[in-house]
């Protein structure tokens, strides 16, 4: 896995957290820009419901930026930032307790990159309803699927994500894909 | 093709769906996936997995920025919320300045004059206005008041 900190060909993670912490609201909104999707992925897979997920990603934020001088970048920002998203949400569900599990049809709408060319229609439907399997997992087995696949952590950060071992995180991964293999059959 | 294979080549399939494996790296995979179905087919549903991402609502970027940089400006108090210390202090006749000594003398206006008990009253210059007050000014300050007025007549 490659550190994306650069990945928008701008400043580096360590650089903007720098500039934050004088008060550079530039590189605030560059921060927020580059890891705001991550960490809403990361507060929809725990919470399961946008409304939800939007205001635990704004929350996480304002945290995280009053806290900026407390991150000592011996870990990698955005994996930090999704630390504290994870956190706030769990503590959303503990508040409110859990609303009510999506139902296999009843998850949000999912962003397709592919036009929607009627020869596609097939390889959509099989994609949506991966999602939709994936929603039906453990909590821990579904975030580190999410978490290896669409963020691309390494399972120490998973680990580090989920509060587990680094082993723990790999078995509930390969569990996880096992298991939805065995539902998409 | 042994466990051990499958194991590692399952290490890098997340990384093999989003380029993110070196060229010695793919190579390894891509010649795994030919004689391992088990491996292709988890390697296919990853890519399933990618191709429908969770949407990320468009605005959310814009709201979160916003609310960060508002909590951290420091709270604007009313101007009532000021005012409650300063009108307490004018009432006591405390002087809340924070200027030094020398400054505030320079900036006291010609007409107020210091009286020998350093008490600040103010001479006709001030009292345009209205009635000048001459209750408990002492017998030496009101025969200076008298003789400066006396001057300005003869002038």
């Amino acid at each position: 896995m490659t550190d994306d900190s650069r990945r928008d060909g701008g400043a580096s993670d360590v650089e903007l957290v720098e500039r934050c912490r004088s008060g550079d609201e530039a590189a605030l909104d560059a921060l927020v820009r580059r890891h705001h999707a991550s960490a809403y992925r990361v507060a929809l897979s725990i919470t399961r419901r946008d409304d939800v997920a939007q205001d635990v990603v704004q929350d996480a934020f304002i945290k995280a930026f009053r806290a900026l001088n407390g991150f000592r970048g011996d870990a990698a920002f955005r994996t930090w930032m999704m630390t504290i998203t994870a956190n706030e949400a769990r503590a959303t569900l503990r508040k409110h307790g859990r609303w009510r599990e999506s139902a296999i049809d009843d998850v949000a709408p999912m962003a397709v990159d592919d036009p929607d060319p009627a020869e596609q229609a097939v390889a959509r439907r099989e994609s949506e309803r991966a999602r939709a399997m994936l929603e039906t997992l453990p909590e821990k087995q579904r975030l580190s699927v999410s978490l290896r696949v669409d963020e691309g952590l390494s399972f120490r950060e998973i680990g580090e994500m989920i509060g587990s071992s680094e082993g723990a995180a790999r078995v509930n991964y390969f569990h996880g894909i096992r298991r939805l293999r065995e539902l998409m059959q | 093709m042994s466990h051990t294979d499958c194991g590692m080549i399952r290490e890098y399939l997340p990384g093999a769906a989003t380029d993110r494996l070196s060229s010695g790296e793919l190579d390894a995979v891509q010649g795994h996936l030919l004689s391992c179905e088990d491996c292709a087919a988890e390697l296919e549903l990853i890519q399933m997995l990618r191709a429908a991402p969770p949407a990320v609502p468009t605005e959310l970027a814009d709201h979160v920025a916003t609310a960060v940089r508002t909590s951290r400006r420091p709270a604007r108090r009313p101007w009532w919320g000021i005012s409650a210390a300063a009108v307490a202090a004018l009432a006591l006749g405390i002087n809340v300045s924070t200027e030094p000594r020398e400054q505030i003398d320079a900036a006291i206006p010609g007409f107020v004059s210091e009286t020998a008990e350093g008490e600040l009253w103010l001479s006709d210059d001030g009292l345009l206005a209205g009635e000048p007050s001459l209750e408990g000014l002492s017998d030496e300050a009101l025969m200076e008041l008298l003789e400066e007025l006396e001057a300005e007549g003869a002038a």
